[in-house]
């Protein structure tokens, strides 16, 4: 245990003194801040051309709502992090391979397995505080850009300010779930390949892959954890908040589906995380 | 504490390790011992397999058959020994986005109990200037003072070096011939070095071993393997000819070459070069020159290699 100790400190170490854990950590907040200034100007071009032609429409109402924005940011935001962190993990492990670092740390400090454990401790830390500013981030510029409100129409309340920030903390909270097995799938990659250029064209081939191909799957991709993540074909729940809280009604909320994005993920880290214990045992370092 | 009493002190010991790459066996039954406070040299060809075997020792690859023993634990145990067991790569291993001085502060958190600090180390190295430089803007020889360094934080009992002096310039090499010196007499530190810099290790060792083919051919203390060489005389005389037929016979000689005009190589087994001089100028053969070759690491590594040479089909061009 105190070997672990050790080698997470001086993982740390260096994640703290690394450029490119430095800029994904700020790039998704960044990303999405970049995004909303961009939106909110477009929208202002739009409007101001329709004020010259007539009233408003629902739409725009929907469109100056902060929510509907807020769970763009963070949909678009979690898609970064999690690419962007498959790719880190990727790389994490097999870089120091590759540099020989690694070396140092099994003679001196720990066995192979802490090193592994250490590497995604580090890496889901890494996750979690770039989940915090791009939580803060989204909030911040939405609510500098936009008003949040419940959605209204013809003055009836379609949905309530409670609701929808109900909805959005689910809808966020089930998207959040895959991402630690998104990291055990990288570090498993990280551990299994030859070199670090390998392991990240790897770890983004495969989750691109398994993003773009899920719904030839059909019901079988619920039993994937990528399936759970906002991606660019995106089937997550966050993405069906994001109709929601614009006023769309015809959102269907599959329990099955919901109950599944709960229970799936974590299975599937603990097996990722085990291969890769396994794995990194008959590794060449 | 009790279980760290009961662990063998000798650094190394090492019993028929083998370890094939395919069908390929690159270590056969590989047997070797470093004593405590010894400076133990492996020497060998190229792809004889001494870094095959550096890697086995240190837990790095998988070996097939053997059994290791450093400090009384297996290679992946080594991490047991808290920093009592380092090693320095033939490549630097470091991380090349962290300056030296960071590198250092990095290996300290690896040690369990920092002997020395990161300022202390720099100037035992001769890279204080070099603090701030991110080791990938560094030259090859002050990476490896760096690694070199880091190895040292944490008072080791035990350094495994691989070709430690790759990227040195003279002064470094010096530099770090003096530092092994200093840190085996002062604290007692055992190393293991392999190496293709004969005369450095020469200069070095206690112990010398030679990796052959796979096995090691030759293995002991530097004077006792030097002891047991033949010793070579070179005379260079007036008549060839009849310096040949006056030393011929004699025990404990063996005659060379005798095909160069004016000079007579002999092999000596235990025979004091006096006792030639003094026969051949007794019978008025005119010494110009008596030269003994002493012994060295070149001529017991070329007689090693010399007894077994490797097939042409496996040399690699």
């Amino acid at each position: 245990m105190n070997g672990f100790k050790a080698a997470f400190r001086a993982e740390l170490f260096v994640m703290l003194h690394n450029n490119a854990a430095r800029f994904l950590l700020v790039m998704p907040a960044i990303a999405v801040i970049i995004r909303a200034i961009a939106v909110k100007l477009s929208d202002n071009a739009r409007q101001a051309q329709q004020s010259l032609s007539g009233g408003r429409s629902f739409e725009d109402i929907a469109s100056s709502n902060a929510w509907g924005h807020l769970v763009d940011s963070l949909s678009i935001g979690l898609t970064l992090l999690s690419l962007s962190l498959v790719a880190y993990a990727a790389w994490s492990f097999s870089s120091d391979r590759d540099n020989g670092a690694l070396r140092h740390v099994v003679i001196r400090t720990t066995n192979r397995m802490g090193i592994v454990l250490a590497k995604f401790a580090n890496v889901f830390l890494l996750a979690l505080a770039t989940l915090i500013l791009l939580g803060i981030g989204s909030a911040l510029i939405t609510a500098i850009l936009w008003d949040f409100g419940p959605i209204v129409e013809d003055g009836y309340e379609l949905i309530s300010s409670a609701e929808i920030r109900q909805e959005v903390a689910l809808g966020l909270g089930l998207a959040i779930l895959p991402i630690p097995t998104a990291l055990a799938f990288g570090v498993l990659v990280s551990v299994s390949t030859q070199s670090a250029t390998q392991a990240i064209t790897t770890a983004l081939g495969i989750t691109l892959a398994v993003d773009i191909f899920k719904s030839v799957l059909g019901s079988y991709a619920y039993y994937i954890y990528a399936s759970f993540q906002p991606s660019l074909v995106d089937r997550s729940y966050l993405s069906d908040v994001g109709r929601l809280v614009r006023g769309y009604s015809d959102v269907m909320v599959d329990t099955q589906m919901l109950s599944l994005n709960q229970w799936i993920p974590l299975p599937q880290m603990l097996v990722f995380i085990a291969a890769a214990l396994v794995v990194v045992r008959f590794r060449k370092l | 504490m009790s279980k760290e009493k009961a662990l063998d002190p000798t650094p190394l010991r090492v019993e028929k390790l083998s370890k094939s790459f395919g069908d390929t066996p690159v270590l056969k039954e590989l047997n070797l011992t470093v004593e405590t406070g010894a400076v133990h040299g492996l020497v060998g060809l190229n792809g004889s397999g001494k870094t095959t075997t550096m890697e086995c020792l240190l837990g790095m690859q998988p070996y097939h058959a053997g059994k290791i023993s450093i400090m009384g634990l297996k290679p992946e145990q080594l991490y047991k020994h808290a920093g009592k067991v380092v090693s320095v790569f033939d490549s630097p291993s470091l991380h090349p986005q962290l300056t030296v001085k960071q590198t250092l502060e990095h290996a300290c958190l690896l040690c369990e109990r920092p002997a020395r600090t990161p300022t202390q180390v720099e100037a035992m190295l001769g890279i204080s200037q070099y603090s701030q430089y991110k080791i990938k803007h560094l030259s090859l020889g002050n990476r490896r003072r760096t690694s070199i360094a880091q190895a040292l934080l944490g008072r080791p009992e035990f350094i495994i070096l691989d070709e430690p002096f790759n990227g040195l310039d003279a002064g470094g090499v010096d530099d770090l011939l003096n530092l092994i010196s200093r840190l085996n007499r002062e604290e007692g530190t055992s190393f293991l070095l392999s190496s293709h810099q004969l005369p450095y290790l020469e200069k070095i060792c206690s112990h010398i071993s030679v990796l052959h083919r796979g096995r090691i051919a030759v293995s002991g203390h530097v004077s006792r393997l030097f002891n047991a060489q033949h010793s070579r005389l070179l005379v260079h005389c007036d008549d060839v000819v009849r310096a040949c037929a006056i030393v011929q016979g004699m025990p404990g000689v063996e005659i060379e070459d005798n095909s160069y005009p004016g000079l007579l190589t002999l092999q000596l087994d235990g025979v004091n070069p006096a006792l030639i001089n003094q026969k051949l100028v007794e019978k008025g053969i005119a010494i110009h020159e008596l030269v003994r070759e002493k012994p060295s690491l070149e001529t017991l590594f070329q007689a090693v290699v010399a007894t077994d040479p490797l097939p042409a089909l496996e040399v690699e061009i």
